[in-house]
């Protein structure tokens, strides 16, 4: 039975919450109360059951609401997998439970509970692993049993926003309790920038809900104050300190090299990229393992003073509180202050000590039973029975009917983001508790972490961190008082029945684990992977103690050896959408310098690497022939420009380069491949000697940078005195196409452009418009046709100035697709497009590049091996007929039904009205007239006839005359 | 990956800037076997632990170094120019 309460006797800054509202818990209209977490106002509702375990579908409720199990998970607006405890309610929410059918209330599903001895562990795995044909059908089954949450197929939820957020603060502390305020003041009286990440909405960490009176604090201000009052007077002090930046509500899921915490915060993902971090995490209510330890109404003593202190929620009618410090005292406290009765506390120690938390209770006339603890509840679907007993389960001795009972039997420390990957906690036998010692270097961790403590001792332990971490220095070794540690009961206590969870993601009980151990999977690792145990949704968080400490003892070590499993990141549930970010992130789009003009002039555009190229401004067959039959212009400043001078520049070439070009005189211009050390193909372009010592090298598009830095590297190794200077940023350049195109060119410059004295593959410098330009007769299109290059900052205006100056041909641009079929119908290969990681020059017809005579150079001695083996397969140019359809880019050519050959570009020739394309085949079709099958991607073939010649001037009289 | 490595240049950066070009080795003669060029562009070590390698700051300065890393700790490195390799401890 829960009410709202209006006010507290011993909770001075309590405050009842005014505003109410409303939003849908499986359709239901539910009332919700400012302030509330979804889970809060499910339970000020009265709803006991969210959600139905795993593997045996048990009634599960609210155990700590504080995001640690699987309880509270819930799809919220479409979302599954939401910890409905950790975020703010808000009006209009449409939350579902998740893994039920057809409800948690009446859960068909959970007769499984009722055949557990017939569920073994293991079970799935054993039963569906053979036969083989069995699986795909018992896999629709289980994933039916087991769906944790639906993803949102239907795309509800796909207007949502991901962002990536970037920090660099000189500490990062995560965790607002008071050892993370501590640390924060700490740091900023050093003068450090601080960045403060907490998972829940207001800062201040279990003090929030906490009323034990400060002492002996070394902030003198804070003593005699509680500690709700004392977090609260901190988080006065530094909330508004220019130096810090607190985001709340904003989960650290992991931590990598060089302290790198992810965090999330709703949709938005921040890397912070921190000097030193502070782990103050704090550490929640443990885990103990008991009969029926998971039924609704068990909740832990943290987890009931959130729901009184912060959302005003009396929890129950009649409770119980189970506990072994003096926290369980308070607890009993606030819940007796909240309307709870509160029929027993029953203490494991066998002397509780005598002070004022004690003695109060006492006086309220609660009995407390000493050096006793749970052994078992009773009830169905919730809790309505509690049976004591002394601490190993032997003798239950008493019971009580409630509808709550309380765990409040020590704590355990969150431990995750410490160990990730790099330390594995040990167990500390002073302190009962698993701890990490040793940390990486600017990595600190104080308070609860390191084992429950009086606020001033976590204060304490907070500053110093803050303060070291400040500094960079070292932190001296956490510290803890006889009456500061709690005493752990065993991790089960063993009262016989059933229902002992370890696990309560996996639905893993005691006795499973102990047939895992019988089967041989004795070691924590394998026992954890072949019982599940620790995998579930809460990744350990709420089970990695009672697994390691029962593991050691199930396999015969004592409980000092107890290790906890690996843990890894995330801490909880991620978002793919949060990992992926906003598309497109990160990449840079590169325009060149006439990328208006192209819009302006209707181009539709496509990507070249990271570049928007036009892809046509008209349909690129009329393009093409618009170029073949008049004057065409394309925008070709992607290409990679590198200029290369020294006085080792020719040696360099000769190195770097398969050809020879001491004979290349200034002017003249010459094609190359580039050969990997490999012997493969992967790029081309031409080079130019534009003066004496110095050569221009022009790439394509995609491999600019790669090229740059692949230079730089072998100018490096090899000691070449050779500078290489990047002009592809700095140069824009076009390429004029067309029968007309001297005549045109011929009328903006003031150099002779005739043939005898410009011929075929020479390059020029001139002006245009007053503008510097390199001029290179070259032709990838098969016409008459020259690369203008010129200072980018010109791109736009010249750009136009030859739409202008050329209106009466006219001369109309051109697209990247146009370009594609023209040089397609002149049978030019494009490297990695036309060519693979396993090309060759000899078989992609490109060897009169190569002159294997040079000494050394690279890719020599494989090239030596590709000549020696000889030709195997061939690129090609084909040609169909003229009926025929156009085959897809890419498809498989066929020979008596196995494929022996593909096709890599195809296309319809608008010049010759038929299909042209180039193709890889093996030697024996390789010859001119060979003919062979293309399969099209519809199942049809079609024939084509090998060319040994371009299909389009093949004698090249268009590009030389 | 998510350490920050050295660039003698720049200093400190995100692993994310750098290219990598696996680790140094020496190229083989021009006379050598087919066989030690076949180990040298495709038999790779794949070492866990020490080892120079090559990276390349290509969103920064574009300079090439050696690094001296732990390839199973990434965090322990030390960052020289080609020319000073030899000051490193070992290759
Ligand atoms: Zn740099």
């Amino acid at each position: 039975m829960t009410e709202r309460i209006a006010q507290h006797p011993d909770l001075p800054l309590f405050s009842s919450p005014k505003k109410s509202f409303s939003f849908t818990f499986n359709g239901k209209t539910i009332e919700a109360h400012e302030g509330d977490t979804v889970a809060s106002a499910l339970i000020a509702a009265g709803v006991r059951i969210t959600s139905r375990s795993f593997k045996y579908h048990r009634p599960r409720g609210p155990k700590d609401n504080f995001g640690q199990g699987p309880e509270l998970l819930m799809t919220v607006d479409h979302a599954p997998n939401v910890r409905s405890d950790m975020i703010p309610v808000r009006a209009g929410m449409q939350v579902e439970t998740q893994n039920a059918w057809p409800s948690t209330q009446l859960d068909l599903m959970s007769i499984n509970n009722f055949a557990v001895p017939l569920l073994p562990n293991g079970f799935y795995y054993k039963m569906f692993h053979k036969p083989k044909w069995l699986w795909p059908i018992a896999e629709r089954f289980i994933r039916k049993a087991a769906g944790l949450g639906k993803i949102d197929t239907q795309g509800r939820a796909v207007d949502t926003r991901y962002e990536k957020r970037y920090r660099f603060p000189d500490v990062c502390v995560v965790g607002s309790g008071p050892a993370g305020l501590a640390s924060v003041k700490a740091a900023l009286d050093a003068g450090k920038q601080v960045l403060l990440i907490e998972e829940q909405e207001q800062l201040g960490g279990h003090s929030r809900h906490t009323v034990f009176k400060v002492e002996n604090c070394r902030e003198k201000k804070l003593n005699g104050l509680t500690e709700q009052e004392a977090v609260r007077s901190l988080i006065d002090e530094i909330e508004k300190h220019p130096n810090l930046e607190i985001l709340s509500q904003t989960q650290a899921f992991a931590v990598y090299e060089d302290n790198l915490v992810a965090a999330q915060r709703g949709t938005e993902l921040f890397k912070i990229r921190a000097i030193s971090v502070v782990f103050a995490p704090g550490a929640t209510d443990r885990h103990l393992v008991f009969d029926n330890n998971d039924k609704p109404g068990i909740m832990t003593g943290r987890g009931v003073e959130r729901l009184i202190a912060l959302h005003g929620i009396k929890p129950a009618r009649r409770a119980v509180v189970i506990t072994t410090h003096d926290g369980g005292y308070h607890t009993a406290k606030l819940l007796h202050g909240a309307g709870t009765e509160v029929l027993a506390v029953v203490d494991g120690r066998q002397k509780p000590p005598k002070n004022d938390w004690v003695d109060g209770i006492r006086k309220l006339g609660i009995p407390i039973f000493e050096g006793k603890t749970i052994h078992r509840v009773k009830g169905l679907n919730q809790v309505k029975k509690v049976e004591i007993g002394d601490l190993h389960g032997q003798f239950s001795s008493l019971s009580f009917a409630c509808d709550l009972v309380v765990l409040a039997v020590g704590y355990q420390p969150q431990l995750n983001l410490l160990s990730q990957g790099r330390t594995r906690p040990v167990w500390d036998k002073k302190r009962q508790i698993l701890r990490v010692t040793d940390l990486p270097q600017n990595i600190y961790a104080a308070g609860e972490v390191q084992g429950s403590a009086s606020f001033a001792r976590l204060y304490q332990e907070g500053f110093e961190a803050g303060r070291a971490a400040a500094q960079q220095s070292s932190l001296s070794e956490s510290q803890r008082d006889e009456n500061e540690l709690i005493e752990a009961l065993p991790a089960d206590i063993e009262s016989g029945g059933k229902h002992h969870f370890i696990c309560p993601c996996m639905d893993v009980t005691r006795s499973e684990a102990c047939h895992s151990i019988e089967e041989g999977f004795d070691q924590v690792e394998t026992l954890k992977r072949y019982s599940s145990m620790g995998m579930g949704p809460c990744q350990g968080k709420t089970c990695h103690e009672a697994v390691a400490r029962l593991a050691a003892r199930d396999t015969g070590l004592s409980e000092t050896e107890a290790v906890p499993t690996t843990m890894r990141p995330p801490l909880s549930p991620v978002s793919f959408g949060i990992l992926a970010g906003r598309a497109p992130h990160l990449v840079p789009q590169r325009r060149t310098a006439m990328h208006h003009c192209h819009r302006k002039a209707g181009a539709a555009f496509l990507n070249a690497g990271q570049w928007k190229r036009p892809h046509s401004y008209l349909p690129p067959q009329e393009e093409a022939l618009m170029v073949r039959k008049g004057l065409g212009i394309i925008d070709v400043s992607t290409l990679g420009k590198l200029e290369l001078s020294g006085p080792d520049v020719m040696d360099f070439l000769h190195f770097m380069l398969p050809g020879k070009f001491r004979q290349l005189a200034v002017g003249r211009v010459r094609y190359s491949t580039m050969i990997g050390e490999d012997g493969i193909l992967f790029e081309d372009g031409t080079i130019s000697h534009l003066e004496e010592g110095v050569y221009y090298l022009s790439t394509t598009t995609g491999n600019q940078a790669a090229i740059e830095s692949l230079f730089r590297w072998w100018v490096l190794t090899d000691q070449f005195k050779v500078h290489i200077k990047n002009l592809a940023p700095v140069h824009a350049a076009v390429n004029v196409a067309g029968e007309k195109s001297r005549e045109f060119i011929q009328k903006l410059v003031d150099i002779d452009m005739s043939n005898e004295a410009f011929p075929y593959m020479a390059c020029r410098k001139s002006t245009i418009a007053d503008v510097p330009v390199l001029l290179f007769r070259i032709g990838f299109t098969g016409e008459l046709g020259y690369e203008i290059h010129f200072p980018s900052e010109f791109g736009a205006p010249l750009w136009e100035y030859f739409l202008e100056q050329g209106k009466s041909y006219p001369l109309k641009p051109f697209g990247v697709e146009t370009q594609r079929i023209l040089r397609l119908e002149k049978g030019h290969l494009i490297p990695g497009v036309d060519t693979d990681a396993l090309s060759n020059p000899y078989e992609a017809g490109v060897d009169f590049t190569v002159k294997e005579d040079k000494e050394n150079f690279v890719g020599k001695a494989f090239l030596k091996n590709f000549k020696e083996r000889g030709i195997e397969n061939k690129l090609v140019s084909y040609k169909l007929n003229s009926a025929d359809p156009i085959p897809e880019d890419g498809v498989a050519i066929l020979k008596n039904g196995k494929i022996i050959g593909r096709v890599t570009s195809s296309r319809m020739s608008p010049t010759l009205g038929f299909g042209i394309g180039l193709a890889w085949v093996p030697r024996d079709l390789s010859g001119a007239g060979s003919r062979f099958q293309i399969r099209l991607a519809n199942g049809q073939d079609v024939t084509a006839e090998t060319l040994d010649h371009a299909a389009y001037d093949p004698q090249g009289e268009r590009l030389t005359s | 990956m998510s350490f920050m490595l050295t660039c003698p240049n720049c200093g400190k950066r995100q692993v994310g800037e750098f290219t990598f070009r696996g680790y140094f080795k020496s190229r083989p003669q021009q006379s050598d076997d087919f066989a030690s060029w076949t180990s040298y562009v495709y038999f790779n070590k794949n070492k866990i632990g020490k080892q120079w390698e090559w990276w390349n700051h290509a969103s920064g300065c574009q300079r090439w170094f050696i690094v001296d890393r732990d390839s199973a700790k990434s965090t322990d490195h030390q960052s020289v120019w080609f020319e000073n390799r030899k000051t490193l401890e070992h290759e």
